[in-house]
C-alpha cells in the first residue's frame, strides 16, 4: 500500500490560522476576552499565593472563588451585548447609512488606499476599497464597542453581586455536606 | 440614528483616526490598550465613590481607603500603559513576529500582525501588569500604609471593620486583589 506523501502542518502554522481566526472577532472582543481569562485564570492563583498577603485562608479562598464567577458573568454580558450592538451597526451599513468619508475619498482618489489592504486584495481596487469599509465599520464597531463596556460596568457588577452569592451558597452547602 | 451617526463618520478627527489604526500597526494596538485602562480607570473611579459612601468602613478611615483606591487605581494605569506601548512597538513587534511566524503563511498578513501587536500588548498589560506585577508591588505596599496610618486610631473604633466579611471589606490591598 502506497502512504500518501503528508507534510505535518508546523505549530507556527496552526498558531498564525488561530490568530488569523481570533483577529476576525476584533480589538474589543479580544480586550474583554484577554481581561476575562486573566480574572478567570490568573487573579485566583495570585489572591491564594500572593505570598505578601496576611489574609486568613479562608478568607483568600472566597475572595478566589469570587474571580471566575465574576469573569464568567462579565464575558457572557458583555459578548452578548457586543453581538447586539454589532449586529445592529451591520443592519444599518447594509442599508447605507455608515458611510466614512475615508473610503468616499478612496473612491474619488483623494485619499490613496493602504498597500497593505491593496496586497491583500491583490491590487483589485474595487475589492480593496470594499475591504476598506469593512476595515472601517470594525474599528467603529470597536470604539462604541468600548463605550458600551463602560456604560455596561455597573450593572454587570451588581448581576456579579447578586450571582456570587447563590453560587457561594452552593459551595458551602457542599463541604457542608462533605 | 443617521443624523447621529453621519458627523461623526464624516468628521476629519474620527477619519483621522480611522487611517491611522488602518496603516499603524503601533497606533492600533496602542489604542486598545488605552481603550483597556479607560475601562480600569472608570472601574477605580467608581470604586472611590462606592468607598467613599461606605458606612462599614470607619469614617477617619474611609478618606484614606479611598485614595488608596485612587492611588492604586493610577499606578495600575499607569505600569499598563507603560507595558502595553513598549509591547507594541514596531522594534519588539517585528522582532517577535519574524520569531515566531518567520516561514508561516497568512490569508491577510496586514491584519495578522495588527492583531497580533494587539494581543501581546493586551497580554502584557491587561494579564502580566495588572493581574501579576500589580498585586505583588502593591499589597506589601498598602500594607505597610495601612500599617503607618492606621497606628494611631483610637481603640473604639472597630479595627477589624473590613475584615469581617470576605465580600464586604473594603481593605485597599483586598481592592487591588479583588480587580
Amino acid at each position: 500500500m502506497k502512504v500518501p506523501n503528508v507534510t505535518p502542518v508546523k505549530f507556527n502554522q496552526r498558531l498564525a490560522n488561530s490568530l488569523e481566526k481570533f483577529s476576525e472577532q476584533g480589538g474589543e472582543k479580544i480586550a474583554n476576552y484577554i481581561n476575562a481569562a486573566g480574572k478567570f485564570a490568573i487573579a485566583p492563583l495570585m489572591i491564594l499565593y500572593n505570598p505578601f498577603t496576611k489574609e486568613s485562608k479562608e478568607n483568600k479562598e472566597w475572595a478566589a472563588v469570587k474571580q471566575p464567577v465574576e469573569a464568567v458573568v462579565t464575558i457572557a454580558a458583555q459578548i452578548l451585548s457586543l453581538n447586539l450592538l454589532y449586529k445592529g451597526i451591520d443592519k444599518l451599513a447594509e442599508k447605507g447609512k455608515l458611510s466614512f468619508k475615508l473610503v468616499q475619498d478612496a473612491i474619488n482618489g483623494v485619499e490613496k488606499i493602504p498597500d497593505t489592504i491593496l496586497k491583500a486584495n491583490n491590487g483589485d481596487i474595487q475589492k480593496s476599497i470594499m475591504a476598506m469599509h469593512k476595515n472601517c465599520i470594525d474599528i467603529f464597531k470597536d470604539r462604541v464597542g468600548t463605550i458600551l463596556t463602560i456604560a455596561l460596568y455597573i450593572p454587570i457588577l451588581a448581576i456579579s453581586n447578586r450571582v456570587f452569592p447563590i453560587i457561594a451558597d452552593l459551595l458551602t452547602k457542599d463541604s457542608k455536606n462533605e | 440614528m443617521s443624523s447621529i451617526l453621519t458627523p461623526i463618520t464624516q468628521s476629519k478627527f474620527f477619519n483621522n483616526h480611522l487611517k491611522r489604526v488602518i496603516s499603524d500597526d503601533t497606533f492600533a494596538a496602542k489604542t486598545i490598550v488605552v481603550c483597556s485602562v479607560m475601562k480600569d480607570v472608570f472601574a477605580y473611579s467608581v470604586r472611590y465613590k462606592t468607598t467613599m459612601e461606605n458606612k462599614k468602613i470607619p469614617e477617619k478611615r474611609r478618606p484614606f481607603v479611598a485614595a488608596m483606591d485612587l492611588a492604586s487605581g493610577v499606578v495600575t494605569s499607569i505600569a499598563q500603559i507603560a507595558v502595553g506601548f513598549s509591547i507594541a512597538s514596531p522594534k519588539v513587534q517585528n522582532h517577535l513576529w519574524k520569531r515566531i511566524f518567520g516561514d508561516a503563511q497568512f490569508k491577510n498578513i496586514g491584519l495578522a500582525k495588527k492583531s497580533f501587536a494587539t494581543i501581546l500588548a493586551l497580554i502584557g498589560s491587561g494579564l502580566i501588569t495588572e493581574r501579576i506585577i500589580v498585586p505583588l508591588i502593591a499589597t506589601p505596599l498598602a500594607t505597610l500604609m495601612e500599617n503607618k496610618f492606621f497606628k494611631n486610631i483610637p481603640a473604639d473604633t472597630p479595627q477589624k471593620a473590613y475584615h469581617n466579611y470576605p465580600f464586604e471589606q473594603n481593605s485597599p490591598f483586598k481592592q487591588i486583589l479583588n480587580k
